[in-house]
């Protein structure tokens, strides 16, 4: 009886050391190599892949991302800058990655739909001449709101931030740059700002806002969204791809981009320094570019599209939709989150301040 | 054999118990709800598990979760108990001891993504000399193994603890051999020890997600780190599909296990 | 050296069970000091380096991430990271002896049980464990909703303002902190549970000792190894939680395991981290050695 219990001690040693070399898991074995893409989730149309295997042959595999840090992390220190063929990566992100030598530069002779991209974002200020990227997606940050419980609700942040004016239960944002960014531009600061006056009085008012009993707390994400959609909260800092995709199911729910300004971001594409698969890289960047695939990612996320060939091939209802594109007035008051180098520590300070106290 | 406890003491046991299975019955009740978000009881439904089970991605990564805690398990075992015998059973000098019980509550007392990270360091440096720890399902075996070890001979060396030299003695003195002694007295002694260490072991494996994270590849994903991700998403109701599906799987395997001994025995 | 000794009832040679020794703990220890204590140490010398601007470490001694976590911030003086870790011990803490206060009856209630049923209680207990803690923190969320029985009731008497639900709040992060930690502090006890000697317990009983005394002086000694494992493998964890106290507690407070995971990530500053790292290990290693140095009369963990 002891002997046969060994004997399966054994085997499953031997067999769970076999395992490490299993094939990974792909239907039939691919016969171009595959492109590997690291992306955020549920952030491309299903039959877009599908479609980049029938042009090319080459099968794509997605692997998910929930936050930035989880991305940096496993390029820098787990291995990923020569796993992934493709990254796509939020905007601040990407002066970094390259400072840290982790990324490629374009080869934008092997991009010709690289030319579809429209003027704004051409020549970004986080990749001047877009040099290590191209753009995915963009959009803002700003508030979604339960019309039925909140309906004088003003296009202000100060919905957060002044006792008087929350609405009802309300979640801020877990992330340090975004939601201080709020912060500062609701007291008319840039969002990149340096001045240690200003980012303490950011992070004041963001602990005002925290200790207040409507405040439900910090969530990451599509935390806020989901907890507006399902009655929890009544007011939420939120993506307004995510805020559109809520209103779709539900018509009383409502998106607000606030006067005094919000943040834009953009999502863009990038090769990792060792990624296996180069060609299959560019050859993806440029078939996402394309005017078609960039309308039916568009439709597929409800964020706006960076593409200016694939803008009127989007749905009529999202191009008309001020909350995916803003108007003039509004773009002009957004801003970009930039690396701030040195100041960074002067933000984790007060982050941690306004959530340890 | 049965004996009388205080009625306080059952009530209390009832009560925590309840309070163990509390979120799981929240989280089947969710499982069978069609409303995708929130908690309004809209109507009886199957499709989630449909749904879950033509989920790739979910399959693939369960698979992943399952070979990574048995074969992490049974390595942390052998070496835990191992550690623990050889621990307990030699007349270490005063260094040597603390020195060995300082490496054994090292793992425990270490934060998860502390112990992540020195992984990272290891493997980082162990890469330059064989291409064979890139990330994946072996070093994440290795991480997974590495904290078990402590907990394996935590629980095991506190069973040999309360077994003392008494029964040894005895034996010896009816001429037994020490292999003899230990398959025959020390080892069934010891079982419930090993047992529960292994189990222990198991469960820490299925449920760790720091550790697999930064040692995983991304077709080495495992059910933690895919149901943690999907956090930031909103959980989709699948995943309360699979975790009753994992607890009814768990519950059928321990009434057979228990069903196993009570035939063995007759 | 090579003198004869009575060893478990055995005559052999000191060098010879130390050459014993050494073979059954060889695998491990060399194991953990390889996966482990080598990368630990190479950790704890990054905690003196300086961070680059982009997240790199450079290689030059300095002191300042410890001042920092002093509280010498770019803005004065402040007390924010000792907050921190006083609160991550207090939260630990309470935890601890929740689980405790619970794992005795528990455990006791199991080794009353008929052998075939102990093992079935045991798996019992096992199997919430088995399922994922993120799904378990959200079960609770869902029990502990502003519009479900409990929040209501806790809102009728008064105890909540209307429409408020007990998630997220501080009674929620303790529920779902216990309700995870508890399987840990069950096992180890009940191994030693399942050892008493009952005749001790029936003679107190028989001389008529109150049942605190019996306890006291009865039970706990004997059960102080399990005991000690218990609390040592629930207060560990409990100190670098941070993901049931996020998910219930609504991420208000920032607990040592956030900071940390910040460090490694938006901060990008992994020498601050190794040096936080570094003070939680030394925190707790402390509370270990006070509490083996206390439980070292009745503990039989280092017998021989």
């Amino acid at each position: 009886m002891r002997s046969s219990v060994l004997a399966v001690f054994v085997a499953c040693v031997v067999w769970g050391c076999s395992q490490s070399e299993k094939v990974p898991d792909a239907p039939g074995q691919p016969k171009k190599p595959r492109v590997t893409v690291y992306m955020y989730s549920e952030y491309i149309a299903p039959e877009l892949p599908k479609e980049f295997e029938k042009q090319t042959g080459m099968p794509v595999k997605i692997d998910v991302y929930e936050n930035t840090e989880e991305m940096m992390a496993k390029l820098q220190r787990a291995g990923g800058v020569s796993q992934y063929d493709v990254v796509v990566v939020s905007d601040h992100a990407i002066p970094v990655l390259a400072k840290l030598d982790l990324l490629q530069p374009l080869n934008l002779e092997k991009i010709p739909n690289a030319k579809n991209v429209s003027g704004q974002f051409k020549s970004p200020p986080y990749d001047p001449g877009s040099k290590y990227s191209l753009p995915y997606q963009w959009g803002t940050v700003g508030l979604m709101v339960r019309k039925d419980k909140a309906p004088q609700a003003e296009p202000t942040w100060a919905l957060l931030f002044d006792a008087e004016k929350q609405p009802g239960p309300f979640v801020l944002i877990d992330s340090m740059r975004d939601m201080l960014g709020v912060a500062l531009k609701s007291l008319g600061h840039s969002v990149n700002s340096r001045k240690p006056e200003e980012l303490k009085a950011a992070s004041e008012a963001v602990l005002r806002a925290k200790k207040s009993p409507k405040c439900l707390g910090f969530e990451g994400g599509v935390g806020g969204k989901n907890k507006v959609a399902d009655g929890t909260a009544t007011l939420a800092v939120v993506y307004n791809g995510d805020a559109i995709k809520a209103i779709e199911e539900n018509k009383g729910l409502g998106y607000i981009l606030p006067k005094e300004g919000s943040i834009i971001w953009v999502d863009a594409m990038t090769i990792p320094a060792k990624a296996p698969n180069v060609e299959g890289a560019h050859a993806f960047i440029n078939f996402i570019l394309g005017a078609e695939a960039g309308a039916k990612l568009s439709d597929f996320n409800r964020y706006a599209t960076p593409n200016a060939a694939s803008l009127p091939l989007v749905k009529k209802e999202d191009r008309e939709n001020p909350a995916i594109y803003p108007p003039q007035e509004e773009l002009k008051k957004l801003e970009y989150i930039e690396d701030v180098g040195d100041a960074t520590r002067l933000y984790d300070e007060v982050w941690t301040a306004a959530k340890a106290r | 054999m049965k004996r009388r406890v205080h009625p306080v003491v059952g009530v209390a046991a009832i009560v925590t118990l309840v309070l163990l299975y509390a979120p799981l019955l929240a989280v089947a009740v969710l499982s069978v709800n069609s409303a995708r978000y929130g908690s309004v009881w809209k109507g009886f439904t199957l499709k989630w598990y449909r749904q879950l089970l033509a989920n790739e991605d979910v399959l693939a990564a369960g698979e992943n979760t399952l070979i990574l805690a048995v074969a992490s398990t049974a390595i942390a075992t052998v070496l835990g108990t191992l550690l623990a015998l050889g621990l307990a059973r030699a007349p270490w000098p005063k260094w040597a001891r603390r020195l060995l019980d300082f490496m054994v509550y090292l793992p425990l007392v270490t934060p998860d993504i502390l112990f992540a990270g020195a992984l990272v360091v290891a493997f980082a440096l162990l890469r330059a000399l064989s291409g064979a720890f890139q990330p994946g399902l072996l070093t994440m075996i290795i991480g997974h193994v590495t904290f078990q070890i402590a907990f394996v001979a935590l629980v095991v060396g506190s069973r040999l603890a309360s077994l003392g030299r008494q029964l040894d003695e005895a034996a010896r003195d009816l001429y037994a051999t020490p292999f003899y002694l230990f398959r025959r007295v020390t080892l069934p002694l010891l079982a419930p020890g090993i047992v529960a260490g292994a189990m222990l072991a198991f469960t820490l494996s299925l449920d760790d997600f720091v550790i697999s994270f930064f040692t995983a590849s991304p077709d080495s994903t495992t059910l933690p780190i895919y149901i943690y991700s999907s956090l930031r998403r909103g959980v989709s109701p699948e995943l309360y599909a699979l975790s009753t599906l994992i607890v009814l799987v768990t519950v059928v395997l321990v009434l057979s296990l228990e069903a196993l001994t009570r035939y063995r025995k007759e | 050296m090579s003198r004869l000794m009575i060893w478990y009832g055995q005559l052999t040679t000191r060098r010879r069970l130390l050459g014993q020794g050494a073979l059954l703990s060889g695998g491990a220890a060399l194991w953990l000091l390889a996966f482990l204590v080598l990368p630990l140490l190479v950790m704890a010398a990054i905690a003196f380096m300086r961070h680059g601007r982009y997240g790199e470490i450079e290689w030059q001694f300095t002191l300042g991430n410890f001042r920092r976590l002093l509280g010498y911030g770019s803005f004065g003086w402040s007390a924010d990271y000792l907050l921190i870790l006083a609160r991550s011990v207090w939260v630990a803490f309470v935890t601890t002896l929740l689980c405790v206060l619970l794992a005795y009856p528990l455990a006791f209630f199991i080794a009353s049980r008929s052998r075939g049923t102990r093992y079935v209680l045991l798996g019992i207990v096992m199997v919430p464990f088995c399922t994922n803690l993120v799904i378990r923190a959200f079960g609770w969320a869902v029990l502990l909703r502003h519009d479900m029985p409990l929040a209501r009731l806790a809102q009728w008497l008064g105890l909540l303002p209307d429409g408020m639900g007990i998630y997220p709040g501080p009674l929620a992060v303790y529920l779902g902190m216990v309700s995870s930690e508890l399987p840990f502090a069950v096992l180890p006890l009940y191994v030693s549970v399942e050892r008493l000697d009952w005749s001790l317990i029936e003679a107190a009983q028989d001389l008529y000792a109150s049942r605190t005394r019996v306890f006291a002086h009865a039970i706990l000694p004997q059960t102080l190894p399990g005991l000690l494992a218990a609390t040592i493998l629930t207060f560990i964890p409990a100190m670098g939680a941070f993901v049931v106290p996020d998910l219930l507690g609504g991420a208000k407070y920032m607990l040592v395991g956030n900071l940390i995971q910040q460090q490694f990530g938006p901060g990008r500053d992994l020498p601050f981290g190794a040096a936080v790292s570094l003070a939680l290990l030394v925190l707790t290693l402390a509370g270990l050695f006070l509490l083996r140095g206390h439980g070292k009369e009745g503990s039989a963990v280092d017998a021989a």
